[in-house]
């Protein structure tokens, strides 16, 4: 090592020459930039690749999920939809339209589509993919972290 | 008179061990010194969680500089141990000149063992961990280019080792002042304590002071780098980012990192742990904890040893003088490196990168993305930054701990 260093804690550094402080600069400024660029341009590529990787297998459940469901819709009432054309137009299934759960009023789903419109605006690319109860725990899981903290 | 004489006795051994008999003005200094912090972390708020402790360990170590003595033994021959009514029994004995003399252990000072977990490097990942279930990575996944930014912010570091080299300091020292630039105070204590420790009391006071006064260094800086045309760009809104994505983030990061960055590994570890606490949602009371109560213990911890370290002998030096300088060179240089790519990423998408966003890559979550949607609203008040603003900014804290490995490695070995 061409460098010496003071060994205790709390001197005066042992003065550098100065083809050494050159040297000393240039090495970390050189090695700093080189590391910490390539790992963050290498985290830069990794993050979009698993990215694209978890939104093409999302995309590809959520349709799987609209076409279950326009199914069930079609189980559900074959009849109707041929008796009374006229009066119901058969719903135009739409890959675009939001998966709603049970219970949600229609109404609901207008004023969450009307806030989402309201905040990113009528050019943005915002899209309701799927609405649903969240934040509910079963009784049993009420039951059991109950138990668990109980003691606290 | 006999009791007299007890009592004068008295009064003189409590005056010979009180501050006025012991203590110099270096002390004296210090202890104004304290005050005037105390009356910043009070009265103006700079960064008060930490401040005011470190101002508070400060006056403690410089009303009372014991209070950090290290445990040591005593050597006392059998007649002091009898007038101090010490017992002999099991004690080492040394002889010296002929004279027999018993090892009397003494314990340490209080803060002396709260310190060990800064000098350990045990606080700073414990910080992280609380930051970590704090931080929402979902900006930067939504905008993975911000980690340019993030990177660029931490030239002003090693910048700034250049600097402080030439003013004489050596290198590791020269490691733990540039690291002031990553706008990072738990980086920079885990750094100092690694690579210059002796410095640790001017570094950490010179590193929360700069992030204190985000609002001040950097506007400044900012808009002497930037024309008002880039100032008024109004960036579009970014993508929503999935659960599984946030979940999957701090795994590969720390994976990636701690592969080919061990030194960085403890620090990005904690971040990571904690914020795939958060992300998880199946650990709620282990994140609150993480957050609230640990960070909340280990802060007091952390504050009031690392203002204890900053007694007069040891802080007023010229270092101290020429590490606040460097600081702020490091901490400007940063935001300008920050600003500088983020006007060459507005030329490269054609404008729609606002080049204010780039001063938030300095760290200092969230007080520098404030400064850009702040900035940015100045110009233009219709304009939003501040979520685009945190890409960069925890990009940033990623940055300076990839920073912190590379220094720690380079001149730390």
């Amino acid at each position: 090592m061409y460098l010496s260093y003071l060994a205790n804690a709390g001197g005066i550094a042992a003065e550098l020459s100065l083809y050494e402080k050159w040297i000393s600069s240039a090495k970390v400024i050189l090695t700093g930039f080189a590391v910490v660029f390539a790992v963050l341009f290498l985290l830069i590529g990794i993050i979009k690749i698993y990215s694209t990787i978890v939104q093409a297998v999302q995309n590809k459940n959520n349709v799987r999920k609209n076409v279950r469901n326009q199914k069930k819709e079609k189980i559900a009432q074959p009849d109707d939809s041929l008796k009374k054309p006229s009066i119901i137009p058969a719903r135009k299934s739409d890959a675009n339209e939001p998966v709603v759960s049970d219970g949600i009023d229609e109404e609901i789903v207008a004023v969450i589509a009307a806030a989402v419109a309201a905040t990113y605006g009528s050019k943005g690319k915002a899209r309701i993919k799927s609405i649903k109860k969240s934040g509910g725990r079963s009784a049993w899981a009420n039951a059991g972290i109950l138990d668990n903290t109980r003691p606290f | 008179m006999e009791i007299f004489e007890g009592f004068l006795k008295a009064i003189t051994g409590i005056f010979k061990e009180s501050g006025i008999a012991t203590l110099n003005w270096q002390n004296y200094v210090m202890i104004a010194i304290s005050i005037v912090l105390l009356y910043l972390a009070i009265k103006k708020q700079y960064e008060p969680l930490l401040l005011l402790p470190i101002a508070f360990g400060m006056l403690l170590v410089n009303l009372y500089p014991a209070i950090m003595n290290p445990p040591s033994v005593q050597l006392l021959t059998a007649d002091q141990c009898a007038a101090q009514h010490v017992e002999i029994a099991g004690h080492a004995k040394r002889v010296i000149d002929g004279v027999t003399y018993y090892e009397n252990p003494t314990y340490g000072g209080l803060l002396y063992y709260l310190y060990q977990g800064v000098k350990l490097g045990i606080y700073p990942p414990l910080i992280f961990l609380g930051i970590g279930c704090m931080t929402d990575f979902g900006p930067l996944i939504a905008n993975p280019k911000s980690l340019i930014l993030g990177a660029a912010a931490q030239i002003g570091i090693f910048v700034t080792f250049t600097g402080a080299i030439f003013l004489g300091f050596s290198e590791p020292e020269a490691g733990a002042i540039g690291i002031i630039g990553g706008a990072d105070g738990p980086t920079a204590i885990y750094v100092t304590t690694k690579l210059a420790p002796h410095l640790l009391g001017s570094i950490a006071i010179a590193a929360y002071s700069y992030m204190a006064l985000v609002p001040i260094i950097q506007p400044p800086i900012m808009k002497a780098l930037t024309t008002k045309k880039e100032r008024m760009v109004v960036m579009e809104q970014l993508r929503p980012v999935s659960k599984l994505e946030k979940i999957m983030f701090p795994i590969i990061v720390v994976i990636l990192i701690a592969i080919l960055l061990p030194d960085a590994a403890p620090l990005v570890g904690m971040l990571m742990l904690g914020n795939l606490f958060k992300e998880s949602g199946v650990v709620d009371r282990i994140a609150k904890a993480a957050q609230n109560e640990l960070m909340n213990i280990i802060t007091i911890f952390l504050g009031t040893t690392v203002g204890a370290t900053a007694s007069g002998q040891n802080f007023l030096s010229l270092s101290t003088i020429k590490i606040i300088v460097l600081g702020l060179i490091a901490f400007s240089m940063g935001t300008a490196f920050g600003v500088l790519f983020g006007k060459l990423m507005y030329k490269f998408t054609g404008g729609k990168v606002n080049p204010l966003i780039g001063s938030a890559g300095v760290s200092a979550v969230p007080m520098a993305a404030r400064v850009s949607q702040k900035v940015g609203q100045q110009e233009n008040p219709g304009n939003f930054l501040l979520m685009h603003a945190m890409g960069p900014n925890v990009a940033g804290v990623i940055g300076s701990a990839v920073a912190a490995g590379v220094l720690l490695n380079v001149v730390g070995h």
